[in-house]
């Protein structure tokens, strides 16, 4: 088992053993904060194999999160389907149709640049968040409050425990799978298309082929964690759709370190968790120190701040072969 | 039949004409060798058989079949297989990783998935690490490789590909004459499974390992012939050799 599988494992079987300690506070306000977390943990993890794995530069990844979100919300308030499967299902589907129509237009014929996928999903993204904005049909700019709570078996699901759970168990299950997917031969190809798609195509790999599978996983991880988000926060506005949640995907795998797989993660637990408290302490400053943060990365850890640990095991694994 | 055949090969960037009406062919096992001075079109002629250039006009015949349109991956896919000038290897990946990246690039998408033929392909890479002398290496980062060492494993991968025709560009450029020589034995065992397309520089090098050589001039063929016949051309001498 690689070492990969062995931390998501660890970080899998950790959070039931822990997550009491979060539960016994008795403070609902936490315990959501940290279901959200982990939906935006499957919506990093979608950038990070889109971004990270394969090095398709997906800047408009909240465009997915909020199909996922809006479809799911407005199937459970309009139509009455509130059983979680069927509208994870649905989410699933609106994922793939998305993801498919883009993913062809993108990568179907010749190599385009990596600038040129972000400009156009970052415009993606943008159209969705103000089509949503002034489109009736789905709540113009409030869009859609009083979403009902999910139900499994005809059960409500209303309490932020059991949420917390069904975002964490989607998590893992997510997080698992994409583990098995890095570590497999598929995963060896998909970072060959990464690293230098024009030689990957010399060695026979349908390099279109990858790009498209890759950007369609990830656009259906996205959209299920925008219903996971919808449903469980009740709600589901344009601002899901849009550039403040593309960047902020984006950010979080900067500062974590792009093709680390667990930076970005990291990056996002850390920075969400503090995200109130310190906008409630620093509010005209906080904004600022995280562009700062991100500036400084950038330039002094290109890699992110898991590069942290590959360079000195690096400099271990040189010192070994000289 | 011969293995590879290129034909009437022309290629103009604009008003230039990189290649006028090239014609050079490969047996199985056999060894050419393509020199000419800088600027003759070697490395062009070598991007037009691989795909990464679409000639103007001509044709590229492997085993009978028309390739001259066809992307790299069709090429590939084929039995051609390529080392650039500039080791194009995976330096992040380990030594075994890409070998097993070439290994499997056969394999259909969920084959790939499944890690249907990882443990298949083990015997595999080790015999190729070991024929390309980088069994100490097998789990370092091919980052950490010498610079030789970086070259011929970017030729263990192509060999790794079971390709009927290896095209080599440069495959000796800045080694050592110990390395240049392990390069050569490497390229003999080479042809012995397939056919060997050399773009070099160093006439010493390419007049004691090739079968055949053929000379460019400015996109064109000036001569074309064994090693002995090259040297001995009045041709040859005048345009390359003197300015060697």
């Amino acid at each position: 088992m690689k070492r990969r599988m062995r931390i998501g494992i660890a970080v899998v079987c950790a959070v039931p053993i822990l997550s009491p300690l979060l539960f016994l506070s008795g403070n609902d306000y936490l315990i959501q904060a940290a279901t959200r977390i982990f939906i935006y943990g499957i919506l990093v993890l979608s950038v990070e194999m889109c971004w990270g794995q394969t090095g398709i530069f997906t800047f408009g990844q909240a465009a997915f999160f909020g199909f996922g979100g809006y479809f799911a919300g407005y199937m459970a308030k309009n139509e009455n389907i509130t059983d979680l499967g069927v509208l994870l299902l649905i989410a699933l589907v609106a994922g793939v149709i998305a993801g498919t129509l883009i993913a062809l237009f993108l990568f179907s014929g010749k190599r385009v640049g990596e600038l040129y996928v972000a400009l156009v999903t970052l415009a993606i993204s943008y159209v969705c968040e103000k089509l949503a904005n002034s489109w009736t049909f789905v709540g113009s700019g409030n869009g859609i409050p009083g979403i009902p709570f999910p139900t499994i078996f005809g059960k409500e699901i209303s309490s932020s425990i059991a949420l917390f759970f069904i975002a964490f168990g989607l998590f893992a299950v997510s997080m698992i799978i994409c583990i098995l997917i890095i570590d497999s031969q598929f995963g060896l190809a998909i970072n060959a298309v990464r690293d230098d798609e024009e030689r990957a195509e010399f060695f026979g790999y349908n390099r279109s082929l990858i790009q498209i599978i890759i950007f369609i996983f990830s656009a259906v991880l996205a959209s299920i964690a925008g219903a996971l988000f919808s449903l469980s926060e009740g709600f589901i506005s344009p601002s899901s759709l849009g550039l403040t949640l593309s960047t902020s995907t984006v950010l979080w795998v900067v500062l974590g370190g792009k093709g680390t797989f667990y930076g970005p993660m990291i990056a996002l637990a850390i920075l969400e968790s503090v995200d109130v408290e310190m906008q409630r302490a620093l509010p005209s400053l906080w904004r600022i120190l995280v562009g700062l943060m991100l500036l400084l990365t950038m330039i002094f850890l290109p890699k992110g701040l898991m590069s942290l640990g590959e360079k000195s095991r690096n400099k271990r694994e040189q010192k070994k072969t000289t | 039949m011969k293995l590879l055949q290129v034909v009437g090969i022309s290629k103009n960037f604009g008003s230039l004409a990189a290649l006028k009406d090239v014609s050079i062919h490969v047996e199985s096992n056999e060894i050419v060798g393509l020199i000419g001075p800088n600027g003759s079109g070697k490395s062009t002629l070598l991007h037009t058989i691989c795909g990464r250039t679409i000639a103007t006009s001509g044709s590229v015949l492997l085993s009978g079949k028309e390739l001259v349109t066809s992307n790299p991956m069709v090429r590939a896919k084929s039995g051609m297989a390529i080392k650039f000038q500039l080791a194009r290897i995976y330096v992040e990946k380990t030594v075994s990783e890409n070998i097993m990246l070439s290994l499997q690039s056969k394999d259909g998408i969920w084959s790939l998935i499944r890690s249907a033929s990882s443990k298949k392909f083990i015997p595999k890479i080790e015999e190729l690490i070991s024929e390309f002398q980088l069994s100490d290496y097998a789990n370092t980062k091919a980052k950490f490789l010498s610079h030789g060492q970086q070259q011929w494993l970017e030729i263990a991968m192509a060999m790794a590909s079971n390709p009927s025709i290896l095209l080599l560009d440069e495959p000796t450029a800045g080694m050592s004459p110990k390395e240049r020589a392990d390069t050569a034995k490497l390229i003999k065992r080479a042809s012995e499974k397939c056919g060997v397309l050399i773009v070099e520089h160093d006439l010493d090098f390419i007049k004691d390992l090739c079968d055949r050589i053929t000379v460019l001039h400015y996109g064109s063929v000036i001569s074309s012939g064994t090693p002995k016949e090259i040297e001995n051309d009045p041709k040859v001498k005048e345009v390359y050799l003197t300015r060697v």
